[in-house]
């Protein structure tokens, strides 16, 4: 009654070691073609620091790339970078102590979710740049400034995710906690808070990225040190090089952020709840 | 008239990140199909009979033999039920219906909505997908599958989205359609009282994808489930089916 | 008799303003009962899909229940937005006042003169700066639509420029501004090529993605019924592409006006951010936030009476039961 398979293990082994080839090979194409993609990139840089622009205009990656490490290892990049950072953890803390309590109002009260709702919509569409110059207007050349506008600008995003974690919150949980006679504060601390937790990362880390953002703007139009001024400075001399350069700089601590502090801490407490 | 002719067919998939081992999907299927029969593949789940249909539709390449499905010496036109509604979640279900159709006019239109009426949806034809059942979706499916005229019609479970009611109801109506229009057909299934009630001829298939039995179903219709003839055929499909997996258990403990 | 008096009155049932959104709030106000920490939780709210709205208001007392209107409520929201503006013109000498702010932005529509200087330009600053705007979008956006419909179908594009748009989009638009000012000068090109440059890899990154969402199954199943070239174009590619094209223009509208008002203030002869940085560099601060608050006005308006409902509208077939918080208020 049965019928024996017509391939041999021999030829099943074979045939599966050809498709796996096939896979490597294109995997290896496509890494080819990053590679590729990535000469091309600083080719063409060059070609427009050569050709179509010159050197002064445009400096070639090498340039830049010296410029950096000069401002790394010689120039100021200790005060500027430190004091762009202090900034927007000044800011961001803030941000996230205001954006707790708001964002337990809004998960829990209908009639300050619709307000702060007008509110946010209000801010969120507002043009960075139009924040930033505003900032100059109402505090000046200052700390202050930056400070309360990154605030202003990261709140909406902590205090999002914190009323998200609250809602998403499995109620059959706190209900299971209330039966077992679990006071308020236990619940809060043993249920509300851990099982939040990972919203609420998630959005400290979109507020941080917008933070920071924003803290490039207004340092450009209302600040005497950090990121954003050096640039501006820069530009206004005329020293594209070390306006690339400092941009740079600037990015690459974004990404330390993005790749390192927060999604470390994201994986640590995922791990910790799975 | 439309031929299926599948010879030596194998599929094997290569392993995964998630399951680092090879599959045998399909173990060396030998099988033709002429003319409008009612071709019912049965077989338990994981035996590969999607992957059939699949590599008959030329949706997916065999591993090893080969495949040909012609109408009258030229690539036949297939119609395909899949498992899973398909349809495209942005567009109406009119237009999910036209979008299988090469212009379209005013006739296709006309069509679609024929199509849509015979399986009881011309009512909701401006609806999203998502705004309808499992159900509905997949009717919606098998509309599609005759609107495009096929030469050969694939189905791989069409009833099993939907709640017995309705899949009762269907199933004779498909079985209507069928006799009015007699597309070959090949149907797959893991419903014996479905296949039994359907076709024309039950291929057996086993996990690894081998075909252990074929045999014919010879009775009259219109067929009703209820019928004790088909019940008989019924008991005698599962019978076989018991004995395979009795071989295949004693094969594991001789081996 | 008595009985029928006494009972409560019923509560609202069926005419209710809101039309069909599902609401899980309760008919009777919940009295708030300290001792059941639960009894907060059983009617957490569901967001509909649209408009959030608050609770039904039935068992309030009027004035409560006036407050509890939507448009109460937003009014409200502006009364605190103005409070606050109101508050900093007392605290700090540099802010104007609203009417400060608004009778200076009338006479530089109608011309004439304010505290004894001579205004009047406002439809040639704003039309040029709509005019390079619109340029700049005009180019940037079928640019980055191409790139990322290349991106998001070809893994050979993939693989040479995926790299490259992030960077391009890592770039803050304050960077592209400055540099598109000292490559191209005072003239009008630096602000477009500002716009083009910023708008690229927010489109690209966008179409790209939504090419990768579609779901590949459906591309079997075109393969499958051997679907014309243009049909699954046009229905399958572009009609899945869509929604997050969407999203990627609105971004790039948005940060496009952001980057043209920053070559504006910074190295222009004209354009609404020369304005504004003529009236700071005058020290007429109500000119200066006059023009700014123009800037924000324009692009609020454009961002939520038009992109936003496209959006909106190219979503319409996902038809999801709840909407997360970020969704419904629409960041
Ligand atoms: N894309 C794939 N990659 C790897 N393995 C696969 C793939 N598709 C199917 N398989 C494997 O091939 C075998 C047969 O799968 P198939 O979907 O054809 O089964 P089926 O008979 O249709 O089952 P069901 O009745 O549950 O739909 C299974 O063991 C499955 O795990
Ligand atoms: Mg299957």
């Amino acid at each position: 009654m049965l019928t024996v398979p017509s391939v041999t293990p021999d030829a099943i082994s074979e045939l599966s070691a050809r498709e796996m080839r096939r896979a490597v090979v294109r995997r290896w194409l496509f890494r080819f073609s990053v590679l590729i993609g990535w000469t091309a990139f600083i080719g063409v840089w060059y070609l427009f620091s050569r050709l179509v622009f010159n050197p002064q205009q445009l400096p070639e990656p090498h340039v830049v790339a010296t410029e950096s490490w000069t401002i790394i290892t010689e120039q100021d990049v200790r005060t500027h970078m430190q004091a762009s950072l202090l900034r927007v953890l000044a800011g961001f803390l803030l941000a996230a102590v205001v954006s707790c309590g708001l964002g337990w109002l809004i998960a829990y009260n209908a009639w300050w979710r619709t307000l702060l709702r007008t509110i946010v919509q209000f801010t969120v569409s507002t043009p960075i740049v139009a924040l930033a110059i505003l900032t100059l207007v109402v505090f000046g050349v200052s700390s202050l400034g930056p400070i309360i506008t990154t605030a202003v600008v990261a709140t909406p995003y902590i205090m999002m995710n914190v009323a998200q974690g609250l809602t998403g919150v499995d109620r059959r949980l706190i209900v299971m906690s209330e039966s077992f006679g679990r006071t308020r504060s236990q619940i809060i601390t043993g249920v509300l808070l851990p099982s939040s937790l990972i919203s609420v990362l998630a959005g400290a880390r979109l507020a941080f990225a917008v933070a920071w953002r924003m803290e490039l703007l207004t340092e450009i139009f209302a600040a005497s040190e950090g990121v954003g001024f050096q640039i501006r400075r820069s530009f206004e001399s005329y020293d594209v090089r070390g306006m690339i350069a400092w941009t740079v700089l600037y990015i690459v601590v974004m990404l330390i952020f993005e790749n390192l502090v927060f999604r470390q801490i994201e994986r640590r407490l995922q791990g910790r709840t799975a | 008239m439309a031929t299926v002719l599948i010879e030596n067919l194998t599929k094997i998939y290569p392993p995964t990140i998630t399951y680092p081992h090879r599959v045998q999907a399909l173990g060396g299927v030998n099988m033709s199909v002429t003319g409008n029969v009612f071709v019912a593949v049965l077989g338990p789940s994981g035996s590969g009979k999607t992957t059939l249909l699949n590599i008959v539709a030329g949706v997916e390449t065999p591993t090893s033999g080969s495949v040909r499905a012609v109408q009258d010496g030229v690539p036949a036109q297939v119609g395909y039920v899949f498992q899973e509604p398909r349809l495209l979640p942005w567009r109406t279900v009119l237009n999910n219906m036209l979008y299988v159709q090469d212009r379209k006019s005013d006739r296709s239109r006309r069509e679609a909505e024929f199509y849509l009426t015979m399986v009881g949806l011309n009512e909701v034809a401006h609806l999203y997908p998502s705004q309808l059942s499992a159900g509905m979706q997949q009717r919606v499916g098998i509309a599609r599958a005759f609107l495009v005229n096929p030469d050969i019609l694939l189905m791989d479970e069409p009833f099993s989205h939907m709640d017995a009611l309705t899949g009762r109801s269907l199933r004779e109506y498909l079985q209507r359609v069928w006799l009015h229009t007699r597309k070959t057909a090949l149907f797959v299934t893991h419903d014996v009282s479905e296949a039994v009630e359907l076709a024309d001829r039950i291929v057996m298939l086993r996990p690894g994808g081998v075909v252990f039995d074929d045999i014919p179903v010879n009775l009259p219709r219109p067929r009703h489930p209820d019928d004790p003839a088909v019940r008989a055929v019924e008991g005698e499909v599962l019978r076989r089916f018991d004995s395979m997996e009795a071989a295949v258990r004693f094969g594991a403990q001789a081996g | 008799m008595t009985d029928v008096a006494q009972r409560p009155p019923a509560a609202p049932g069926p005419n209710d303003p809101y039309g069909q959104v599902p609401r899980t709030a309760p008919a009777q106000p919940r009295p708030n009962d300290p001792t059941t920490f639960a009894s907060g939780f059983q009617e957490l709210p569901t967001l509909p899909v649209g408009d959030l709205r608050p609770a039904r208001d039935a068992g309030y007392s009027a004035p409560r229940r006036a407050l509890r209107r939507p448009w109460v409520v937003q009014l409200i929201a502006f009364l605190i937005l103005l409070a606050v503006w109101q508050y900093l013109t007392v605290a700090s000498d540099r802010v104007p006042s609203i009417d400060n702010i608004l009778s200076f932005m009338w006479t530089e529509v109608t011309g004439g003169s304010h505290g004894g200087m001579l205004v009047g330009e406002f439809w040639g600053p704003l039309g040029l700066s709509l005019q390079r705007y619109a340029i700049g979008l005009a180019i940037g956006i079928p640019a980055g639509a191409v790139l990322g419909l290349a991106l998001g179908t070809s893994s050979w594009v993939r693989g040479l420029l995926n790299d490259t748009t992030l960077v391009l989009l890592a770039l803050p638009a304050v960077v592209w501004a400055f540099l598109a000012s000292l490559w191209f000068g005072l003239t009008s090109t630096a602000p477009i090529v500002a716009v083009v440059l910023t708008a690229i890899p927010f489109v690209a990154i966008n179409f790209s993605s939504g090419v990768r969402s579609i779901d590949p199954t459906l591309m079997e199943m075109s393969k499958a019924y051997q679907v014309s070239r243009r049909n699954q174009t046009v229905d399958l590619l572009l009609g899945g592409t869509l929604p997050n094209a969407f999203t990627g223009v609105r971004l790039a509208f948005t940060t496009g006006w952001n980057s043209l008002l920053i070559v504006e203030w910074f190295g222009a002869t004209a354009g609404v951010g020369w304005r504004a940085r003529f009236w700071y560099d005058a020290l007429r601060y109500a000119g200066f936030v006059g023009w700014i608050l123009l800037f924000v006005l324009l692009i609020t308006l454009l961002d939520r009476l038009v992109l936003r409902r496209l959006e909106r509208h190219a979503f319409q077939w996902n038809q999801k039961p709840t909407l997360s918080f970020a969704e419904d208020w629409g960041m």
